[in-house]
């Protein structure tokens, strides 16, 4: 978050408001439940660790907002490093995997219940992110992000099912999973 | 939810394909309802056997044993002249290679099954034109299905699929042939539907075809091994998907 | 060595999985290769025949006959025997006209030829049961008796006197049954007339005693046998009329009676051979997806075009070749009923000649080209990957059509949606009705012909052996049209069946009822039969006009609607059950496939 906030004043120095305003157009429909104030929160962090230098503005009395947040050298080297940083975020498999087969060594649940439950949950957001890609007009570049958390919820999906053959095949028969229909 | 809404009902549905040691179960003892106005995703690895499921659902096959009933009246027993009659009434079927009729304008096609149902030429156009425009495809009309793209024909064949009203619409892997843009113009139509309270029965391998849906029921092995609810839920927020919150 | 191995177990991979398809070739190729070898094969049977039984009876070279007899007429034939190109001869002898009856009463006109009880070294008829003539016993040609039905020891009545029948004998110096006469009493035409020998007492005693018209002959064995023509024109304005009959005009005259059967023949097997074409095209152009798809298969496994069009021909061809063989086996074994009407003539008509099996064969080769013509030249066209993709021969777009279909009742939409789909094939399927009525008419024209027989003044008693073989043979032949054309009828519909499956199937899936779409390929079908027959008619017409006598009477022109109207019924009744087949397959099979 710091990193993105710094790197959207590199263009040029902006107010909190216009900030907050780019990074919602950015962020389509996930930024909706972003906090108001998170961006201001970030800001004052960002001013104390000297890589940005906040200025009033002058001559425009009547604007709430008179404060104009600008790069710092240090703040432009910081821009820098994250750009050509190839890190990745890594999603947490290793707890959900631990949480299987720690459940069923100690016989605390079923791990296929457990992984249908999981299933679940990862198919409403799924409806969630692809609904809103549906809603969103042609041609929106938050369309992307959202495309890539659809892409991204899928890869788990899969790995889900993965897993539900593995722990079925090696734990309670078929005919115990079966869910009949509502 | 009471049996009397139900578009489509099926009790102890067993389908079997071949004859003695090669004989397979498609669909095991399966029981589903579904409500008028929802739509319902069935998803399965291939071979899972949801499509003959779907089949069996529109009377294109016949169960080994079982019942199944739309809109009330029971149709395992029909004869294949009533279940036509029954098809061109109630059904309106989108497959995943789209079969539209090649040598037939997009616009020809469309009305075709209402051709089929003895509406007049005039009648039948109309209604074809309007349905195109929903799919946005009024400016392809006239195109022959090999000079449109693989979305926009299957965007013609589910405007085929609604030509008659159906009470319900059965979709094959409607997306198994479509790339990822092409399936969002798709989703968006059905999305549409669904909105519209049109009842709709999905089969697909495809999650995020699946999670249009209201409902999705999961098949392995001819038989049913999850039925969740979709829709419904309060959205936890948009942002933790991506970690925006906290 | 490799390919050649491969080629063989792909043909014989292909003809395990469509055995039908396969005996249908084998069959129509082998009716018309039969049918052409045995037409181009009477063109000389008649003169091999005349040959083998002019050299077995010691034939005569020319044959003087002099309407007239008694002493004047005796001596001037006596002296042609003298003439120093004459190495041999016989007579002169009388030949006597009168009437033979049978015990059934069959009546025909006779020549009774008066011979002596022991032959001579000219003319000694060849006898093939019995004896040769003794006093009061009478002989009978061979050609004759076998019309008549007589045979040894039957008795018959000659001029109103009974004779033992001795003996039955074939002679070269008379043509064929019923042209024995050569002339007539006096010198006058002759009718139909049969042959029979008597001893020379008996015969002079026959015509005296009846009072019976007599004429007088003489046969003559030249030094340079084929100089009949140098002889006949040395004795030229003698004072007697003497009528010159050379071996060479016996032989001509031998073969009218295969005058009507040659043209039915060939004719006949160019139209048969156009039936083969066009539904064995028909049956390949319905694996043509198949076959496409599987030269792509070959092709992406490195086969090279040629290998390709190997495998591909050399099935049709190995076929057709078969059915070559099968055909010239049945054209010899066919030949000597076909080319002998008559029982006047002995001798072995021997295998088809050189040219007869190069045309059988040509025309085999050519019926397996042409079918496979198209699917080859498709497979090795089609890219590899559209091929291995199952895209089909691609139907037009038929704006008008489709919409004039629009306004009809279902089965008429998709009868006429079909039809528009495979032009060529409508073509094909209104020449094949077209020849179904050409054939029809005919038979029908045959069916009112009235033939003079061969019996006293003109009796059908005996019949007309030229007009039976020829009717025969027209039967025959027509019967073979007609058996192709509904082959081919039960191929289209077939073909047509499985090449519109996806539409139909999809049709099917739109609620469309299987009786709709079993009716809508039966008129898919009909549609193009009624021009066809249309065509036929006048076409039948013409051509019987060409092949048969200018007197020839043509059947009522009501009759000739009433068939064609039949033909079309028949097309329906035919389409109905292959089309009720394919409308009442699964659908589901063909609409899971998951490419488009």
């Amino acid at each position: 978050m710091q990193d993105a906030v710094l790197a959207m004043l590199a263009k040029e120095p902006s107010h909190g408001y216009g900030l907050r305003a780019r990074l919602r157009q950015s962020l389509g429909p996930l930024g909706e439940s972003m906090n108001p104030g998170q961006i201001y929160v970030t800001l004052s962090r960002l001013e104390k660790a000297g890589l940005v230098v906040c200025e009033r503005a002058d001559g425009l009395p009547e604007r709430p907002d008179r404060k104009v947040y600008a790069l710092t050298p240090a703040g432009q080297q910081r821009v820098a490093t994250w750009l050509a940083e190839v890190g990745w975020p890594k999603p947490d498999m290793a707890e959900f995997h631990l949480k299987l087969v720690a459940a069923a060594a100690a016989w605390l649940a079923d791990p296929v219940e457990l992984i249908a439950a999981q299933r679940r949950e990862l198919l409403r957001r799924l409806r969630e992110a692809q609904q809103a890609i549906l809603a969103e007009p042609a041609g929106s570049k938050a369309t992307l992000l959202l495309e890539g958390v659809v892409l991204r919820l899928q890869a788990d999906l899969r790995w889900l099912e993965v897993c539900e053959r593995a722990w079925s095949r090696g734990g309670a028969s078929r005919a115990d999973d079966r869910v009949e229909g509502v | 939810m009471s049996e009397s809404s139900a578009v489509v009902q099926v009790r102890d549905l067993v389908k079997e394909h071949g004859h003695g040691e090669s004989r397979v179960r498609a669909v095991d003892e399966v029981d589903l309802v579904v409500p008028e106005g929802q739509t319902l995703a069935v998803m399965g690895p291939s071979g899972c056997g949801k499509s003959t499921l779907l089949h069996l659902m529109g009377g294109l096959e016949r169960p080994s044993r079982g019942e199944v009933w739309l809109a009330g009246q029971r149709i395992d027993g029909l004869s294949e002249r009533a279940l036509a009659r029954m098809r061109r009434r109630s059904v309106g079927f989108v497959f995943q290679a789209f079969h539209l009729v090649e040598e037939l304008s997009a616009v020809e096609n469309v009305e075709l099954p209402a051709l089929l149902a003895g509406r007049s030429p005039r009648q039948a156009r109309r209604r074809a034109g309007a349905l195109l425009e929903r799919v946005g495809l009024t400016a392809r009309a006239r195109h022959l299905p090999s000079q449109l793209s693989g979305g926009q024909r299957q965007r013609v064949a589910i405007a085929r699929a609604l030509a008659n009203e159906p009470l319900v619409v059965l979709a094959d892997e409607p997306t198994g042939n479509l790339d990822s843009a092409a399936t969002l113009d798709v989703l968006r139509i059905f999305e549409e539907l669904r909105s519209a309270g049109q009842t709709l029965v999905i089969v697909t391998h495809d999650e995020r075809v699946a999670a249009t849906a209201d409902r999705l029921v999961s098949m392995r092995d001819g038989m049913f091994v999850d039925d969740t609810r979709l829709a419904g839920f309060h959205p936890r927020g948009l942002g933790g998907l991506i970690g925006l919150e906290g | 060595m490799g390919s050649i191995v491969l080629v063989v177990r792909l043909v014989l991979a292909d003809v395990r999985r469509h055995p039908s398809q396969v005996a249908m070739l084998l069959f129509a190729v082998t009716v018309a290769t039969a049918t052409l070898a045995l037409g181009l094969s009477l063109g000389g049977t008649s003169r091999t025949l005349y040959e083998q039984t002019r050299a077995a009876t010691a034939g005569p070279d020319v044959v003087a006959l002099s309407g007239d007899t008694g002493p004047a007429v005796t001596s001037a034939l006596a002296e042609l025997a003298a003439d120093p190109d004459v190495v041999a001869h016989h007579g002169p002898y009388r030949i006597v006209y009168a009437d033979l009856t049978t015990r059934g009463s069959v009546t025909s006109p006779v020549v009774v030829h008066g011979f002596a009880e022991k032959p001579g070294a000219l003319n000694r008829p060849l006898v093939t049961s019995g004896q040769w003539v003794r006093s009061g016993g009478a002989v009978v040609e061979r050609g004759f008796a076998t019309a008549l039905g007589v045979g040894v020891g039957d008795r018959v009545t000659i001029a109103g006197r009974p004779y033992p029948v001795v003996g039955i004998a074939v002679t070269a110096a008379t043509s064929i049954y019923p042209w024995a006469a050569q002339i007539g009493p006096g010198g006058g035409p002759s009718d139909y007339t049969g042959l029979a020998w008597m001893t020379r007492s008996d015969a002079r005693e026959l015509a005296s005693s009846e009072d019976l018209p007599v004429t007088t002959a003489v046969d003559v064995k030249l030094r340079d046998p084929a100089a009949t023509e140098a002889f006949r024109e040395a004795h030229r304005g003698s004072d007697v009329t003497v009528d010159f009959h050379s071996w060479q005009r016996k032989a001509e005259q031998d073969a009218v009676i295969l005058r009507g059967t040659q043209p039915i023949l060939v004719l006949g097997s160019w139209l048969l051979s156009f039936l083969v074409v066009a539904g064995v095209a028909a049956l390949a152009a319905g694996r043509a997806v198949q076959q496409t798809r599987r030269a792509g298969l070959l092709k992406a496994v490195g086969a090279t075009p040629g290998l390709i069009a190997a495998v591909l021909l050399t099935e049709y061809l190995a076929v057709a070749l078969l059915a070559d063989v099968l055909g010239l086996v049945i054209a010899r074994l066919t030949v000597p009923v076909i080319a002998s009407p008559t029982a006047s003539r002995i001798g072995d008509i021997g295998g088809p000649t050189g040219p007869v099996i190069a045309a059988a064969t040509v025309l085999a080769v050519a019926v397996a080209v042409l079918s496979a013509l198209r699917p080859t030249l498709r497979a090795l066209r089609t890219a590899t990957v559209t091929a291995l993709a199952d895209t089909a021969h691609r139907p037009r777009h038929r704006p008008r059509l489709t919409a004039l279909s629009a306004r009809l009742p279902t089965p008429f939409l998709l009868g006429l949606r079909l039809t528009a789909r495979r032009p060529g094939r409508v073509v094909l399927q209104a020449c094949s009705t077209a020849t179904t009525l050409i054939a029809l008419t005919g038979l029908l024209s045959l069916s009112v012909q009235t033939s003079r027989g061969y019996g006293l003044n003109g009796s059908t008693a005996l019949p007309n052996l030229r007009a039976e073989n020829t009717g025969h043979l027209l039967i025959a032949v027509s019967a073979l049209l007609i058996a192709l054309a509904v082959v081919n009828i039960i191929a289209f519909t077939w073909t047509t069946a499985m090449e519109a499956r996806p539409s139909l199937a999809v049709a099917r899936a739109l609620g469309a009822t299987p009786g709709q779409v079993s009716a809508g390929l039966s008129i898919a079908q009909l549609l193009p039969c009624v021009p066809g027959a249309l065509i036929g008619v006048p076409l039948g017409i013409g051509v019987f006009s060409v092949l048969s006598p200018g007197n020839a009477a043509l059947a009522p022109v009501s009759s000739m609607l009433i068939a064609a109207l039949a033909t079309l019924l028949v097309t329906v009744a035919l389409t109905a059950l292959p089309a009720h087949l394919a409308a009442r397959r699964p659908v589901v099979p063909v609409l899971s496939a998951d490419t488009p």
